[in-house]
């Protein structure tokens, strides 16, 4: 049984030109364990997606099933990571990280410990008790991520969390998302626009057409792990699929005037 | 930052940091000094306005005056009596008003037919001066502590609800979205969410409603015969003791500026300037 199924989603938005589809049709299954990758123009739905599978926003038409349950709304299993981090202020850096282990009731020692351990992890351990404007933009989604993990989700929802980072600190950020999945077996959904980061993670890359988005075409990744961005057999995938990809982005920028 | 392990940097460097913080030192008491010289100017100024005689001694007290009668009025109790039941009459009405428009506030910033019906009286009343209740108040609940402090709450709540309202409409949409994400709904949201997020603004409601309660207090107590610091404004006039009318004044702005100082900013410097990373 797959882990998440989209049947047949779509969404709709009125405007001032009017009606716009903003995700066509859309089916996809993904399996237990899989790091999927979505990529796609500005615009195509990609977010919206996410949305639906996290339970933030209802489809017009279709159904998603996460966990063999049908999804109604945010769950505990399907947390999300925002390009923001959406660190909460007035928290602490563990008490942002032990706020959805509150909210699920578990006890404030078992709570401290969970999420000292997830700090822990994302190399954070000496910043427990800074406040979230203290941090660098790295250091603020690695305890987003460290937040999202702690609910235990087994579905990971990432929304281009790290589009707002430097090379550099992406690249990290990469590695210790590979080190995560591969030591968890989580299921990754990972939204992007860059088409290198999408292959450098994922296990299978998905293309959406422009607006109204819908799949388009399907990549395997096979290649070996750990990746690194570089890597020739990895760059030359990445090569075909923003070929198979500008077709998109070139309608994309036509639509919005950009042209 | 907190738990950072900092290397131990060199004598040349540590040098330059304790120049730096001795002019931040020197800084702080050149202001000390700064407020200082303008207090001690103002009353300066005060001496010379009594010395030139530019107001009869009658209408125009000077400090000397101001000093004994606010020194007598101590050593009689009349004084701090009377501010004892004007704060009482005030944190009574001003704590009521932070009850009712903390939760009001969220209330209307969230749910949208309660804004559009609810929220629109309460624009409404906040242009009311709430002394204008004093008349109803008075019938309602007669001539005593209970009209006083409905006038109060009616002064501090609107802008209460108001700047609360204004904050849950103003708190970026990803924090409610991070926490549905992260399981939190009903009434966590507003206790654990938006509650926190708003409260640089429900900071600033509470100031302003702070003052406001006064203002309606002092009103009330000048029109209704009792104790109470409003109360001995109105002696004051009736026995035409200017220096009365005065000491009172000086009383009521040292409470305001104590309870700005030692209240409302420690609560924004701990609760928001530190947290939310803005200056103080």
């Amino acid at each position: 049984m797959p882990k998440v199924e989209i049947n047949g989603v779509s969404q709709v938005f009125w405007s001032q030109s009017g009606a716009v589809q903003a995700l066509a049709e859309t089916s996809l299954s993904i399996d237990e364990g899989e790091f999927v990758c979505i990529v796609g123009p500005s615009g195509c739905g990609k977010s919206t997606l996410l949305n639906l599978v996290a339970g933030l926003a209802k489809p017009d038409t279709g159904h998603v099933i996460a966990n063999g349950k049908p999804v109604t709304g945010p769950g505990p299993d399907r947390v999300v990571m925002f390009q923001e981090s959406g660190l909460f202020p007035w928290l602490n850096v563990l008490q942002n990280v032990m706020f959805g282990l509150k909210m699920a009731g578990v006890p404030e020692p078992e709570r401290r410990e969970r999420a000292e351990k997830l700090l822990h992890m994302v190399h954070l351990s000496r910043f427990t008790q800074a406040w979230v404007h203290e941090l660098s933009g790295g250091m603020k989604q690695r305890v987003a991520l460290a937040r999202a993990l702690a609910p235990n989700p087994d579905i990971l929802l990432m929304d281009e969390p790290f589009a707002a980072l430097d090379a550099q600190t992406r690249d990290m950020l990469h590695d210790e998302l590979e080190d995560l999945w591969a030591s968890t077996r989580k299921t990754i959904i990972f939204v992007t626009h860059n088409v290198r980061e999408a292959v450098r993670l994922g296990t299978r890359v998905i293309v959406m057409t422009a607006r109204p988005g819908r799949v388009k075409s399907i990549y395997d990744i096979d290649l070996p792990r750990p990746r690194h961005i570089e890597d020739v057999g990895l760059v030359k995938i990445a090569a075909t699929i923003r070929d198979d990809l500008r077709g998109e982005v070139l309608q994309a920028t036509h639509e919005e005037g950009i042209d | 930052m907190n738990n950072v392990a900092h290397q131990a940097p060199s004598a040349a460097l540590t040098a330059i940091a304790q120049t730096k913080a001795r002019k931040d030192r020197l800084d702080r008491w050149r202001i000390y000094a700064m407020r200082l010289a303008f207090f001690a100017s103002l009353i300066g100024l005060w001496h010379a306005l009594v010395w030139l005689e530019v107001w009869d001694e009658m209408i125009f007290p000077s400090l000397p005056q101001v000093t004994e009668t606010l020194w007598l009025g101590m050593s009689d109790q009349s004084l701090p009596a009377a501010i004892a039941i004007s704060m009482q009459r005030l944190l009574i009405g001003y704590g009521l008003a932070l009850c009712i428009g903390i939760p009001l506030g969220l209330l209307l910033g969230r749910v949208r037919w309660l804004n559009e019906t609810v929220g629109m009286l309460a624009m409404g009343l906040q242009a009311l001066p709430s002394i204008c209740w004093l008349p109803l108040a008075v019938l309602w609940f007669g001539l005593g502590e209970s009209a006083m402090i409905f006038v109060v709450v009616m002064g501090a709540l609107m802008a209460l609800t108001l700047a609360t309202r204004d904050g849950v409409k103003n708190m970026p949409p990803l924090y409610m979205r991070a926490a549905h994400v992260l399981g939190a709904s009903g009434w966590r949201l507003y206790v654990h969410v938006m509650l926190p997020a708003t409260l640089p603004a429900v900071l600033t409601g509470a100031k302003l409603g702070w003052s406001f309660a006064w203002r309606s207090l002092m009103a009330a107590e000048l029109l209704l015969v009792g104790v109470g610091l409003g109360s001995l404004l109105e002696r004051g006039r009736e026995l035409h003791d200017m220096s009365l009318v005065v000491a009172v004044m000086v009383v009521i702005m040292f409470v305001g500026l104590m309870t700005d100082r030692w209240l409302f900013s420690r609560l924004e410097q701990r609760f928001v300037h530190r947290r939310w990373g803005t200056s103080a």
